[in-house]
């Protein structure tokens, strides 16, 4: 535990290391077996633990479920869930739970673009699948007598 | 550079006027998460490519059949347990990355080195996991990249990724319609999976400059453990990319 936190080195900061100026670091020190900090670490364990049981149910409705629920209800589940993940993941490991709102959104903003993407490019690549019969795919699978073998 | 630049924010002050930053956070690590958002674009899209392809094809390997083997179990029909267990590793990695840097919180130099190698292990451990994943599958294929461009591969070859409830109707009676698809599967496996790997492979490189750093003391004579939490950031952000790969790939 260094003891050079006083603000009357401020002064002292050379340019290139603002961080200490920005991050906090002044005002958030404590000492790793206070009561808080164990409540901290606390915390990052339950999200491990609810990690791997999402992880665990994954991996069961994948093993045994996905020949029995529809294609679509079970894919649905599997995305839910690893937004879910990731919503702990980025929230609580990488601490943007706890920045300031506007940096929230300036992360999380530029992510809407996915929406687009995803929608756009599957949507081309179903329309692409069904429409267009003059691909080698769809000719086979119709008349592969004239092709196959 | 004066005492005001330090002074947490009050609710009604304006934040943008200049002297200090608005999102109270260093350069650093704004940079870091800006970097975060460019490389989460480049993996997003690396998948919708891959999900754009898998749309267009009118079959698609199951992972249930590609994804079945584990290292001393060959042979045996063991889906997503592999890929389970290397889950595991990089979550339990991410933990322990977790609680370095909140051990940097607490300048406790002695618990910061300490999860610091216990990350650097996950991160090994996960890299060897895929080395074997891959060694495996590049016995399956005859190769990574650009396997399955014959037309005149038997179908024996490939017809073991799929599963014939739902795919036995076109292996029949278009093979090179499934070969096609079984090409552009493990082309994107190979891809993504790699270019995930190497960025844990980076970030257990990173993982060991701070270690050394950590143990040489130049945080502690530096005041703070910022560096950890900025590379802290980088491995949460491998972790987060595996979850949708996992998805991706092992479950859809």
């Amino acid at each position: 535990m260094s003891a050079n936190h006083g603000s009357n080195d401020i002064q002292h900061l050379y340019e290139g290391d603002q961080s200490k100026l920005y991050s906090g670091v002044l005002a958030h020190h404590h000492d790793i077996n206070s009561s808080e900090s164990k409540s901290q670490v606390k915390k990052i364990w339950k999200v491990f633990w609810l990690l791997l049981v999402i992880t665990v149910v994954e991996v069961m409705l994948g093993m045994f479920f996905s020949h029995s629920i529809p294609k679509g209800v079970i894919n649905f589940l599997f995305l839910a869930l690893t937004i879910l993940k990731a919503g702990y993941i980025v929230a609580i490991f990488m601490h943007l739970g706890d920045e300031v709102k506007s940096f929230i959104s300036t992360v999380l903003i530029p992510l809407v673009l996915f929406v687009w993407f995803i929608i756009a490019f599957l949507a081309d690549g179903f329309f692409w699948l069904r429409m267009n019969n003059s691909t080698p795919t769809r000719a086979q699978i119709e008349a592969p007598a004239k092709h196959a073998k | 550079m004066s005492h005001s630049t330090v002074v947490t924010a009050e609710p009604k002050e304006n934040v943008w006027i200049g002297g200090r930053s608005p999102f109270n956070l260093s350069y650093g690590k704004i940079m870091m998460w800006a970097f975060l958002l460019s490389d989460a674009l480049t993996f997003g899209a690396l998948l919708i490519s891959y999900g754009t392809t898998r749309f267009f094809s009118a079959v698609w390997p199951d992972p249930n059949e590609v994804f079945k083997s584990f290292p001393f179990f060959e042979g045996q029909n063991l889906p997503l347990l592999f890929v389970s267990l290397m889950t595991f590793i990089l979550i339990m990695s991410s933990v322990t990355m977790v609680l370095a840097v909140h051990a940097g919180h607490c300048g406790d130099k002695k618990s910061v080195a300490k999860w610091l190698l216990w990350t650097i292990i996950g991160g090994v451990c996960f890299l060897a996991c895929q080395a074997w994943e891959w060694t495996h599958l590049y016995g399956e294929c005859g190769g990574l990249w650009g396997a399955f461009t014959d037309p005149n591969t038997p179908v024996e070859k490939f017809h073991h990724f799929f599963n014939h409830h739902n795919a036995g109707h076109v292996l029949e009676t278009a093979p090179i319609v499934a070969m096609q698809s079984t090409h552009n599967f493990f082309n994107y496996f190979f891809t993504i999976t790699g270019f995930h790997g190497g960025h844990v492979t980076s970030g257990v490189i990173f993982n060991i400059l701070i270690l050394v750093n950590t143990v040489n003391g130049v945080y502690e004579r530096r005041g703070h453990y910022e560096m950890v939490e900025k590379i802290g950031l980088y491995w949460h952000f491998v972790d987060l990319v595996w979850v949708f790969v996992f998805t991706c790939f092992y479950l859809l």
